[in-house]
């Protein structure tokens, strides 16, 4: 186990910006964090980077506990910010410099190159540029090349596909899987692009207003919620259209639907016992990483459910981004938190 | 207005003459103010980092007084510098009164809070990501501090230029400390008061040519400068 994490509390002012029981990451593999902006997402990335310390709690690094930011793992976790920042100097000496503050003389023009190219950017075109002369895209290989040359032993990613284009994404996630296979390195990844998260992660972790809320990448449905005299509690969507629940633990509490509890159907059911039967359009269709399942993100007005389905399910309904689809799930599938 | 004209042509002959007194005036300019500007940089450049990289209590009350010592008139360092190197004064014994490593040192007075402004307000003006950059790629906290005054450079370069500008054309501390002595600490400035005084226009036009020059040059560089960062 690469990181070990109980009863972390990160505190801002009064208000609990962290609270996580615990969290267990594999050495070697890839984890997904996703939540909502300001959900605790970069808060715990930069502790899991030992640049910020948690107000309680334990962090055990590779088996020993770590104490303060001045970890003796410290450089064997590098993370790549949302916003690369690249130095006022060349794209070879911005690939290098990590190597130079370690001491590191030997072969340091092979391993740059190696990097280089291990993200998409040629050396023989790039090492040479300038900071300034490359696009958004090109500056965050750079930085990511600049992290891949210290062969980390976790490499903590923040937002990397935010601000980059379709090609960039596809060259940073075959970098990412590169250095997993070839140094087992371990990734921790936070993202809103669930489709590409879901092609480079093994397991994604929810967080919800500081908590993790579990494995699944299920929509999380926040109140309120007004019971009705059949004995459920309705939410009411934008477009006029209600979900159904039971037994939330208050008007205004929040819920994860587990996209294995969503079925999909082509015409609209009848005769079903589902309490939710809502029609909306495919949005989205990525195959999952571990399960090669199908995740199916329907856009019913005012949500996005995901709807995870085998390749045969998506295969026999002509599943296809742009249709229109019903979406159907029990009043009991909801899993409160 | 013929006086003027002829100090003109007077004052090319005594450049390109190589007039003895004329140069030693430019030397012991150069030489005075090249001797603060290093000064000043050595001692300037890591209080302008740690007032524009730190956060501490007082913080703001510092760069008051700094702000403020920028305009610190030449003469009043002038007085200050001699009451403590003049043969009463604490500094007595170093016998600097009237040398040019005195001028420097008082110039170097006039000069620190003028890099250490614009080096603070480099290092103020750098990226928020620099420093969480240099923490991921494994930069301990030296490293740190440097590469954020080389990632600073240009501003910092800024900083010298505008002190070694304001250290060669003062003139309030080479008369009071340096005597204003022929040949010995007569500078530029002190040989253009006391010959325009004495109504030798032609060296007061030579040498304020070539102040003209410096203050040119070093505006230039300013410029180039203030366009690459």
């Amino acid at each position: 186990m690469i990181y070990h994490i109980s009863g972390l509390k990160f505190r801002y002012g009064d208000t609990f910006l962290l609270d996580i029981e615990e969290l267990a990451i594999q050495r070697g593999s890839s984890l997904g964090l996703v939540g909502p902006n300001g959900c605790g997402k970069s808060t715990l990335l930069r502790i899991l980077a030992f640049f910020m310390e948690p107000d309680e709690g334990v962090i055990c690094f590779d088996g020993e506990r770590v104490d303060g930011t001045g970890s003796a793992g410290k450089r064997d976790v590098t993370i790549l910010l949302q916003e690369s920042y690249l130095l006022k100097r060349t794209v070879f000496e911005n690939v290098a410099y990590g190597l130079k503050v370690r001491g590191e003389k030997r072969n340091v023009t092979g391993l740059v190159h190696g990097a280089l190219t291990m993200v998409g950017l040629p050396p023989g075109r790039f090492a040479g540029r300038s900071w300034f002369e490359l696009s958004g895209g090109e500056a965050q290989r750079v930085a990511l090349a600049a992290r891949l040359v210290l062969n980390p032993r976790v490499l903590i990613l923040d937002e990397p596909t935010a601000s980059v284009d379709q090609e960039s994404a596809g060259l940073i996630k075959d970098a990412i899987a590169r250095a997993r296979r070839d140094h087992g390195t371990s990734l921790v990844i936070a993202s809103h692009d669930l489709p590409w998260l879901h092609e480079v992660t093994d397991d994604i972790n929810r967080i919800h207003e500081g908590r993790m809320v579990g494995h699944e990448t299920g929509t999380v449905i926040s109140g309120p919620w007004i019971r009705h005299s059949d004995g459920l509690w309705k939410k009411t969507l934008t477009g006029g259209e209600t979900i159904s629940a039971v037994t939330p633990p208050g008007p205004d509490a929040s819920a994860i639907l587990n996209p294995s509890d969503i079925m999909l159907s082509t015409d609209r059911p009848e005769g079903i016992s589902a309490q939710n039967i809502l029609q909306g359009t495919i949005t989205q269709m990525t195959v999952e990483n571990d399960s090669g399942k199908v995740l199916v993100t329907v856009d019913v007005v005012g949500i996005s459910l995901v709807a995870r389905v085998t390749g045969k399910a998506a295969r026999d309904l002509h599943l296809l981004p742009g249709i229109s689809i019903w979406v159907l799930f029990k009043a009991s599938s909801l899993t409160w938190y | 207005m013929d006086y003027i004209v002829a100090g003109c042509i007077e004052a090319f002959g005594l450049l390109a003459g190589g007039d003895g007194e004329t140069y030693s005036a430019i030397a012991t300019t150069l030489k005075a103010s090249t001797l603060s500007m290093v000064a000043s940089l050595i001692i300037g450049i890591p209080l302008g980092f740690l007032l524009g990289y730190y956060s501490f209590p007082g913080k703001r009350q510092v760069r008051t007084v700094v702000d403020t010592l920028l305009a610190m008139p030449t003469v009043v360092v002038g007085l200050l510098v001699y009451a403590f190197i003049s043969r009463r004064g604490p500094l007595g014994e170093f016998g600097l009164l009237f040398t040019i490593p005195g001028i420097a040192l008082a110039q170097t007075i006039l000069v620190v809070p003028i890099v250490v402004s614009l080096t603070a307000t480099a290092i103020e003006g750098l990226d928020r990501r620099l420093r969480m950059t240099l923490m991921a790629l494994g930069a301990e906290r030296i490293q740190i501090a440097m590469t954020s005054i080389v990632e600073a450079r240009f501003a910092v370069l800024i900083a010298a230029v505008t002190a070694y500008g304001r250290a060669v054309s003062e003139v309030g501390i080479s008369m009071m400390v340096g005597g204003n002595i022929k040949w010995h600490t007569r500078t530029i400035t002190t040989a253009i008061a006391l010959e325009t005084g004495k109504g030798e226009f032609a060296m007061g036009i030579a040498l304020g040519i070539v102040l003209l020059l410096l203050a040119f040059l070093a505006n230039s560089l300013l410029t180039i400068l203030k366009r690459q960062s």
